[in-house]
């Protein structure tokens, strides 16, 4: 049975586990708070105001437009969002970064496609860049905002939105950190706007992605959660088996950007199969 | 009326943070003292504590002296203690255990039967599983322990009911995920309808790599009924008193333990033995 939506006391429940999980890696490692790349997009949102809760003053929000691309209306929902929950923040546009990338790449080579979308991944990366140094700068942890629709279907960059030392939401789908952002107090407006990764003009996930985001949830809940087969799902869903496929494929290949590096065994001891112990290690 | 006060010691522990659980162990054996309880119940592993790494192999010669270390307290104690930790034996095997401690010895130890290795769970990587259930004799009665996933099963706490256990305590580390709360409560209802005695179970709080201990430590009567609830998710010191007189006044009339037939037992075991084949 498809049951992605999440009652009162359980969105309640959530919180309360995700704001712990904030506090206890902090605790642990005795850092002095968190650093959370803030866009004005439901889950930075969701994660930020999380993130006040654990950490109080001690989270830092780092909002880094590109002018002329990230949308207004984004950067002004972020500095909604700090205003609301009364959340230090820093405001960096990254354009200048941006530029130099591509100063650095011949005119006639951008027109590619695949270097169109080398060069949008590189815009989270320098977010990235600007997330670490002020983790380094101030010991704080980088908290990631992704969530497990996206890293199922691989729909993030790789050390870029993707870098971080703790995902407190990637246990939850895209519709489900909907719900948990609405329990938290977050405008309407907010979650009810169209998603987007961002990396060019007028780009939105669904259109990116072929579906709405509900459709989405109920085909990987089908896969994962019930762990039915293509087939078995194209039948409980009423769906084209290839939509599904196609989803599934991009589950299939994306394995690599929810792993760390492979390491080829040599030994007994190889530190990322036989080796195994806690992050928060005492 | 013949009751038993127990204290339920719902801790945080940590997976190698022997001080810690150690600190949060002596914290609620004073609170225990306080509220003059017969017994104090900790979860699952609360010495070394429960989780997924290799940890449990580096420090179980700490756990092993925090466990005499409680054996030594008891002496001038009134509260029996029920602790969860590692147990060693001769050839070095490693086992999942509780252990019953009081006025400076140890009454009992139970190694876990049913070991898990399915979803996060790692067990056998570890430990060896238990081959006994048996009943210990205390000052209250007889007593059966059980550790977490030994309760999952109908066969661990029948053998307890059919060695006379007028109680059972079920230590725990419960990983937190969608409805499990739930399935917990099922699961020890069961075991009580089957076997008409009441159970105390008391799981671990607090939270390590992301994975959330749940706490929310029960208690029921021998009929069922669902009689102390701790927090969720946070540390808890809960005192509940519990009828032992239940069980006998129950079974008078529902007479189905006493029922179960031989031969069907050695059906049972046919048919595992089929299914094994």
């Amino acid at each position: 049975m498809i049951n992605i939506k999440l009652k009162n006391d359980e969105l309640e429940l959530y919180r309360k586990i995700i704001v712990n999980s904030i506090r206890a890696r902090i605790d642990k490692i005795h850092a002095r708070g968190g650093v959370v790349a803030l866009s004005g997009g439901i889950d930075s949102s969701l994660v930020a105001v999380l993130a006040k809760e654990a950490l109080g003053e001690n989270v830092l929000a780092l909002i880094m437009p590109e002018e002329g691309v990230s949308p207004d209306s984004d950067t002004n929902h972020a500095i909604k969002i700090v205003k609301k929950f009364d959340i230090p923040h820093k405001i960096i546009p990254i354009n200048g970064a941006i530029d130099w990338f591509f100063d650095i790449f011949p005119e006639k080579e951008l027109s590619k496609r695949e270097v169109k979308l080398a060069l949008a991944n590189v815009k989270p990366k320098i977010r990235m860049i600007i997330n670490y140094l002020h983790a380094n700068l101030e010991n704080r942890i980088v908290i990631g905002t992704t969530n497990k629709t996206e890293l199922l279907l691989g729909y993030g960059t790789k050390y870029g939105d993707l870098a971080a030392d703790i995902y407190p939401i990637a246990d939850l789908y895209k519709t489900q950190v909907w719900q948990l952002a609405e329990h938290v107090g977050i405008p309407t407006e907010i979650v009810r706007k169209k998603p987007t990764a961002g990396l060019w003009k007028g780009q939105t996930d669904e259109e990116e992605l072929g579906h709405t985001y509900q459709e989405i949830d109920k085909i990987l809940y089908t896969l994962v959660e019930l762990e039915f087969s293509v087939k078995e799902a194209s039948e409980y869903l009423g769906m084209k088996e290839e939509a599904i496929e196609d989803i599934f494929r991009r589950v299939k290949m994306s394995e690599h950007k929810r792993k760390t590096p492979t390491i080829t065994r040599l030994s007994r001891m190889c530190l990322d199969k036989d080796w195994r112990y806690p992050v928060e290690r005492y | 009326m013949r009751k038993i006060s127990v204290g339920i010691g719902q801790i945080i522990t940590r997976l190698g943070d022997i001080q810690g659980n150690r600190e949060r162990i002596l914290k609620f054996i004073e609170e225990g003292k306080k509220k003059n309880v017969d017994v104090i119940v900790f979860p699952e592993l609360s010495t070394l504590g429960f989780g997924s790494g290799d940890i449990y192999l580096d420090k179980v010669n700490e756990n092993l002296q925090l466990v005499e270390e409680l054996v030594e307290i008891s002496n001038d104690l009134k509260p029996y203690l029920i602790v969860g930790f590692v147990d060693r034996d001769e050839r070095g095997f490693f086992y999942n255990a509780a252990a019953i401690i009081g006025k400076g010895k140890i009454l009992g130890v139970h190694r876990k039967v049913q070991l898990v290795n399915y979803r996060l769970f790692d067990e056998k990587r570890y430990f060896a599983p238990g081959s006994s259930v048996n009943v210990f004799d205390t000052p209250w009665g007889k007593t059966g322990i059980l550790i977490c996933e030994d309760v999952w099963f109908p066969e661990p706490a029948r053998i307890l009911a059919f060695r006379g256990a007028e109680i059972i305590f079920v230590l725990s580390a419960s990983p937190f995920d969608r409805g499990k709360p739930e399935v917990w409560e099922a699961f020890l209802k069961s075991r009580i309808y089957d076997n008409i005695l009441p159970m105390v179970m008391v799981n671990q709080a607090g939270i390590q790599d992301g994975v959330t201990y749940w706490g929310g430590s029960m208690v029921f009567d021998a009929a069922g009924n669902l009689t102390h609830k701790a927090e969720l998710l946070n540390q808890q010191f809960l005192v509940a008193e519990i009828n032992l007189d239940l069980s006998r006044v129950l079974r008078r009339r529902d007479i189905r333990l006493r029922e179960t037939r031989m031969e069907i037992l050695e059906e049972l075991l046919k048919a595992y033995r089929e299914m094994q084949k």
